[in-house]
Order: C-alpha cells, then structure tokens, then sequence
C-alpha cells in the first residue's frame, strides 16, 4: 500500500482525491470555456477562404490541414464545436427546465403523473434522430430549427429521474413529519424536496450535453438544419467522406478525434461533478 | 487474404476490347422515368444522344445542325409551318419501318407530355405521307430547329408512357438490353442501324455519383467517368483528364423588381430593394474579378462568363463589360447614394443596407465554392451577401426575393426569350428574376418571328445589349455571371473519343461512332 503512495509522487501526487476531481473539473471546464470564448472571437469574422492553399496536408501552419476551398481546418474545427457546444448548452438548459417542470407537475397528483409517463413514453417510442429532422424541417431548418429539435427531444430521461426521485423523497419520513407539524405543500417543496433535486438536476444537465452534441453533429452530418458553407461539425466530417478516396484523411481525423474529446470531457466533468455530490462517495 | 482475392478479381475482370463502360450521364444522373424522350431522356432539361433512339437532327463537329433522319427542310413563308422530309430506309429494331407518321405521334404526343420538354408552341404534326411532317406552330419561332434537335423519335405501334421507359425501343444505334435500377443500364449495337455503326459493340452505362466515379476510374473499372471540379487535381495511372467546354454558364441572378409586398402565384415574396438598384448589379458586374474566380474554384477548367452565352453564335460581345475594377464598382456605388456611412464596412442608402441573401444548391460544391468566392469579393465592394445553401423548392421559392446562383447551358436561343422575356411569377426557374423590359420584350419577339437564323441572331444579340439597353452587364445588368465550366472526365488512355463537337462537353456520347479502343 505504502510504496503504490509513494510512487504516486508526480504532479499530482500531493493532492487528495477530492482536490485531484476538483482539478480535474476546473481544467475540464477552462478548456470547453476556451473553445467557445474561441469560436465566438472567430465567428464574428466568417472564416476566409484562400484558393491558393487547397487541402493542404496538416504542417505547422494550418495544424489540422486545409480544405477543398482552402480554409484553415484548425479555425474551422473550432468554430464547429464551439457552435456544438452552444447548441448543447441551450438545448440542454431548455430541456432541463422542462424535465423540472414536467417532474414537479408529475408529483401535483395522479392524473398529471399519468399524463406526464405518457408524454415521456410517447417522446421515447420516436427515434431521437428522427424527431430531431421532423422538428428542425418543421421550423424551417437553421441552427434555430436544430437547437429547438435538439432540445425538445432530450428532456425525457431527465424527467424520469426527477420524478423517480420525487416520488421517493415523498415517502421518506421527515416529509411526513413536516405535513404532521402542518408545514405547507410549498414549504415541503422548498425547504425538503427541492433542494435534493439540485444534484440530480445538474448532473443531468451536463450529462445530457454529450447527448446533446452527438446529435447535432448527426442532423448536420445528414444535411438538414445549417447550409453546408457553416461550420458545424458535422458538415465538416459529411464533406470530409467525399475526399477519403483522395487520401485527404486529416479532413475526417482531427475533426473527428476533437468532437470525441469534446464528447469526453464533458463525461469526464459529469462524473467528477458525481463523484464529488453523492454523499457516498464525496468523502473518499 | 480476402481484400487480396478481391483486388485480383478486379484486375482479372478485364473487358473485350470493343465493350466500353462508362460513367458519364452524372449530370441528369439515372433517368428516373426510364429511357423515353418524352418524359426527358435525351432531351428536355438537358439534351444528349439518347443511344436509344434516334433523332431527326444532329450536331455537326462545329456545333451546327445537320440532318440526321431527316434528309431536309423548310419553313413556310408565314413562319407557322416546318415541313420536314425524312429517309425512307429506317427500321426500328423490331423490323417495322420508321414513317412520318411515328414522328407526328412522337411530337403531338410530346405536346401534351408533363416533361420538362417545351413544346408549348407546336400546335400539332402530321404526316403528309410516308416521309414527309408538317409541323404547325401556334407563334412563329425561328430556333424551332433546336426543339427537333433533340427528341428521339419513338414508335408508335411500341409506346406505351407507363412501360415505354423501361422497354424503350427506337431505331437509334444501340438497344437497351438491361437496367438494373439503381445501377447501370447496358447496350448492345443496333446491327441494323442505318447511319455511321459505332465501334463499341456494348456500352455499359454505370450510375455512380461523382465521388464513386473517382474510385472506379482509379480501381480500372470504367473506361471514362464524369468527374467533379474537387478531383481534378488527382493523377490516375493509365487514365487522362480531359475537360470539354459545354457552354455551361454559371451566374447570380438578381431580383429586378422592388419589393412592394407582391406575391407570386404561389404566395411567394416578389421583388428585394437591394439588387433592383441597378447601381447595386452594375457596381458587382464590373468590380468582380471573374479571371480570379475561374483560377482559383475551376483550377482553370472554365472561363470568364459575362452574358450567359458568350460563346454561343448568339452572344454578344458588345454586351460585355470590363471587370476586376473595384475602384470603378466603388464609383457607381457612390454615385447612387450607397454609402457607408456608419462605418461597419456595408454601404447604407435611406436607411437600406446593402445586403441580400444569395441561395445556391447545397448538394453542388462548385455551386457553392462559386457563392462564397462571390461573397467575399462583394465585401471588399461594401455590399452584404449573405449565403444560404438549401434544396431546390426553397430555392424556387425565394428566387423572387432573393438572388440565386443557377446554371444555364441550352444551345436553343428560345430559352433567352424565356429568361429575359416579361412574364408572370409563375414558379419556374425561367426569369427568376422576373426582369421586364419592352425594349428587349421586342428583341426577344422580333427574334422568334424572323425568317433566317441570320436575322434571328441579329435580334438575339441586340437583346443583350443594342447600345442603350439590354439583359447584358453593358444594359441592365440582370445578371451577375461568373464563369463557364468545362466538363471534366476521366479518360482511359487506350480510350479514342475522336472529335466531340463545339460546346457539348456534357454531351459527351454525341459522338459516339467516332469512339475507337486503340492498344
């Protein structure tokens, strides 16, 4: 046990394992904030096409590689995630405010429960995907098209957990002793119910971001919502199968390899975030 | 040790030297209707040689007219009537004899076709005797010529519009053998056919999208394919590029009219208060660098477009403008009252910013790396142009309001009547931008009724531009054309195409029986 400690003796080495997720966390975040902050600066300039510096292959200058109308691939992947990770941000802080919403309606009483399980299960009988496309050509397509089908579509296992949990913190005894002692409904809700919800609700909102962004770039990879000359990532790896039998691989690769980081952070923060919340484990 | 078997089955399945596989028809891609000319095999929204059957006319090498089955013709002296004589000697390759009359039932069945085949003006055909149509107009129309060019004739006794295309017969030089749907279409030689007999006794026709192209050239599995402006940097063993001019002009097409809340006759928006300043399209016309544009989008496979059919016998070159002249753009702009007055790099006019949205096709990269190059040299002139890539019914729907970025690559000078002529918003890509001009509504008419080519294309020409006014840059600038773009294939080397005629780059089977396997 004791040489296993002593090994561990790097960076962060010192650090418990609290301070360890919290760096973890802090870190995680800087760099998904760097992004955006990033792509926003960029994106006021709509990125210049230079014709004379067609796929060129990734070199120190352009560090991703250029494209067919020879613009910087690292600038364009960017602006691609940082899109994806404003899509994720509004869709899934909308779908978190209507997973409570439907979670606190579902404890109201027994028919808007029902009503609620059966709007959950009607939104989970369609494909994501398939809703996502009928949502976004509904409202004419654009980034406001995918936000709105993004975001209505992934409240649904959120708004599960709410009502799970509400539905137990109902039952527990100090709730009843409350409504004994003549506590009100509201006081309840306030004072007990919700603030055992804010864990669950955070969480489920950062989880939901990977989901979130996943889908995005699947809706734009097939073409609907954004034009093809936006950046948004999954036009970028959509136009990037076009070139792969000219060997242009670094159209796919990086664009690819940096979504899935993204992707992987955003877990990482979730679990982290978890990990420190959950009384069982905050304490290890 | 499977992908190995499998690239030595590639390799093995070599062809008889007198079969040809060819990915060439990308551009109207598989005929969805079957090979029948009157739901627009060959002919209609783009023409080429039908394989299947044959037609009353051909192009020479030039790209003039000359006769095909028909042996001669004329026009009556009120221009309503075309009597055309056909040859006496033709089969269709069930063993019936191709008359006069298969031609009538060919047009009058046309007339009433809901293909993209125009033959709005031809009140009826009939046959006179065996080889010998009469064609009545309803107008006259001198390039009437150019609407016999194309349309195969089909047999009466054999058509049928719902199983003519998938059993088409004709007395063309190939017959269709086989069409696996969704993948290629083969033809065997017509042994009795009466002209010139092609070389190639079998052409397989694959329908591969252009990306696909790409990998069957380079897998040795086609002996040429069409292939896409992005690939003609690649180099493929034993295989050549050639790229042949089609004539095919690509252009920004700006709203004429103001916007005063009119809808088209499907309630579409009419009309955009920026691009009806014909300050706004003259000042883009001449501060656009098209050279540029054709060096850099095209990699040279093109060239500078300033009319539309600037090398068509009726362009005209007085139309034309210089450009590249930014400064002289500025100029204009300024002398009508765009200026920027705020400082944020876009010109303003009574509170108008300059600034308007530009559709293109988001499934054509050319399209819109021609779109994005546009918009970034309008930027340096201080004008907006904000891209938006989408499906064709959107475009459609906002050509009116909004400016497009179309292709046109038709030999018949009819189709300038139908895009510069005045005519009501009815929803079709001909005028989007429903330009309405008597002058040049004069031109376009005076055309159509002259006796000889000579005439018409006098009155063509000055459409585009008579000293005063036209549709062209030097007039009123309508248009914002860029470029036109060749037609690139891949070629295998011991592949001889001989001579493809003047302009019919996307014709590219015209000239089939000049085609020849050399070793």
């Amino acid at each position: 046990m004791n040489t296993t400690v002593t090994l561990k003796k790097g960076l962060f080495g010192r650090l418990n394992l609290r301070q360890k997720t919290i760096l973890i966390i802090c870190l995680t975040s800087l760099l998904l904030f760097v992004i955006v902050i990033s792509s926003l600066v960029l994106g006021g300039e709509s990125l210049p096409t230079n014709f004379g510096f067609k796929n060129l292959a990734p070199s120190l200058e352009h560090p991703f590689g250029t494209d067919w109308m020879g613009r910087d691939m690292f600038i364009r992947t960017l602006e691609g995630l940082g899109l994806s990770i404003i899509i994720g941000a509004i869709a899934s802080t909308f779908s978190t405010i209507l997973a409570m919403i439907l979670g606190l309606l579902s404890s109201a009483g027994k028919k808007t429960d029902s009503f609620v399980s059966w709007l959950v299960d009607l939104f989970l009988s369609i494909p994501h995907l398939l809703l996502i496309i009928l949502i976004s050509i509904g409202l004419g397509g654009g980034a406001f098209g995918v936000i709105v089908g993004v975001a209505l579509t992934h409240w649904t296992s959120l708004t599960r957990v709410v009502r799970a949990e509400i539905k137990q913190l109902k039952t527990q005894e100090y709730v009843h002793v409350s409504g004994n002692l003549g506590k009100s409904r509201w006081w309840i809700a306030t004072k007990h119910i919700f603030p055992h919800l804010i864990p669950q609700i955070l969480l489920g909102t950062i989880l939901m971001f990977p989901h979130a962004i996943l889908h995005e770039a699947s809706v734009t990879f097939l073409g609907f919502g954004l034009s093809p000359h936006e950046p948004a990532i999954g036009i970028i790896l959509s136009e990037s199968m076009k070139y792969l039998s000219a060997g242009y691989w670094w159209l796919a690769f990086f664009p690819g390899l940096a979504l899935l980081i993204v992707v992987l952070l955003f877990d990482m923060i979730g679990d982290n975030l978890g990990r420190l919340m959950d009384p069982k484990s905050a304490h290890e | 040790m499977i992908v190995f078997a499998a690239a030595l089955s590639f390799s093995s399945t070599s062809r008889a030297a007198d079969e040809l596989v060819v990915s060439v028809n990308s551009h109207t891609g598989e005929p969805e209707t079957g090979f029948d000319p009157l739901l627009g095999w060959g002919c209609g929204h783009v023409n080429f040689e039908p394989l299947i059957q044959s037609t009353l006319f051909k192009s020479a090498d030039n790209g003039s007219i000359i006769n095909d089955l028909a042996t001669n013709y004329s026009v009556s002296s009120d221009r309503l009537t075309w009597t055309v004589n056909i040859r006496d000697d033709v089969k269709f390759t069930d063993g019936e004899k191709l008359t006069a009359k298969d031609v009538a039932f060919t047009f009058n069945t046309a007339v009433g076709s809901n293909s993209e085949l125009d033959m709005s003006n031809l009140e009826n055909a009939t046959a006179v005797n065996d080889t010998t149509v009469k064609f009545k107009l309803k107008k006259p129309q001198s390039s009437f010529i150019w609407r016999l060019r194309y349309v195969g004739i089909v047999p009466e006794h054999a058509y049928n519009k719902e199983t003519y295309g998938q059993n088409p017969m004709g007395s063309g030089p190939y017959k269709l053998v086989q069409w696996d749907k969704g993948q290629q279409a083969i033809f065997e030689l017509n042994e009795n056919y009466y002209g010139e007999k092609p070389y190639f006794k079998k052409i397989t026709m694959l329908f591969l999208d252009k990306d696909a192209a790409v990998v069957a050239a380079k897998a040795g599995k086609v002996d040429i394919s069409e292939i896409d402006i992005t690939h003609v940097n690649q180099t493929i063993d034993r295989y050549n590029l050639i790229s042949l001019s089609a004539s095919r002009a690509q252009g920004v097409s700006f709203p004429i009219q103001y916007d005063t809340g009119k809808k088209s006759l499907s309630g579409d928006p009419i009309g955009n208060n920026v691009t009806a300043d014909i300050a706004i399209r003259k000042a883009l016309n001449t501060g656009i660098n098209r050279k540029a544009i054709v060096e850099e989008v095209l990699d040279g496979k093109g060239d500078v477009e300033y009319t539309g059919v600037d090398q068509r016998d009726f362009g005209n070159s007085e139309a034309k403008i210089n450009d590249s002249n930014v400064e002289g753009a500025k100029k204009i702009l300024e002398e009508a009252g765009w200026k920027d007055s705020d400082s944020d790099g876009i010109r303003e006019k009574n509170g108008t910013k300059a600034e308007f949205n530009l559709y293109y096709s988001s499934a054509d990269q050319t399209r819109q790396a021609l779109s994005t190059a546009v918009s970034e040299q309008a930027k340096e002139l201080g004008i907006k142009i904000n891209l938006v890539g989408a499906d064709w019914d959107t475009i459609y729907a906002n050509q009116y309001s909004s400016a497009v970025l179309y292709a046109y690559s038709s030999v018949d000078p009819f189709n300038l009547y139908l895009q510069y002529h005045s005519k009501e918003a009815d929803d079709t890509y001909k005028n989007p931008g429903l330009y309405n001009n008597s002058v040049v509504d004069g031109y376009l008419e005076a055309a159509l009724r002259s006796v000889d080519q000579n005439q018409a294309t006098k009155y063509w020409k000055l459409a585009a531009y008579d000293g005063n006014t036209g549709y062209g840059p030097a007039g009123d600038a309508t248009w914002l054309w860029l470029v036109t773009t060749d037609y690139l294939y891949m070629v295998d080397e011991t592949l001889d195409i001989g001579t493809p005629s003047k302009n019919s780059g996307a014709d590219i089977l015209g000239n089939i029986h000049e085609w020849k396997r050399t070793d």
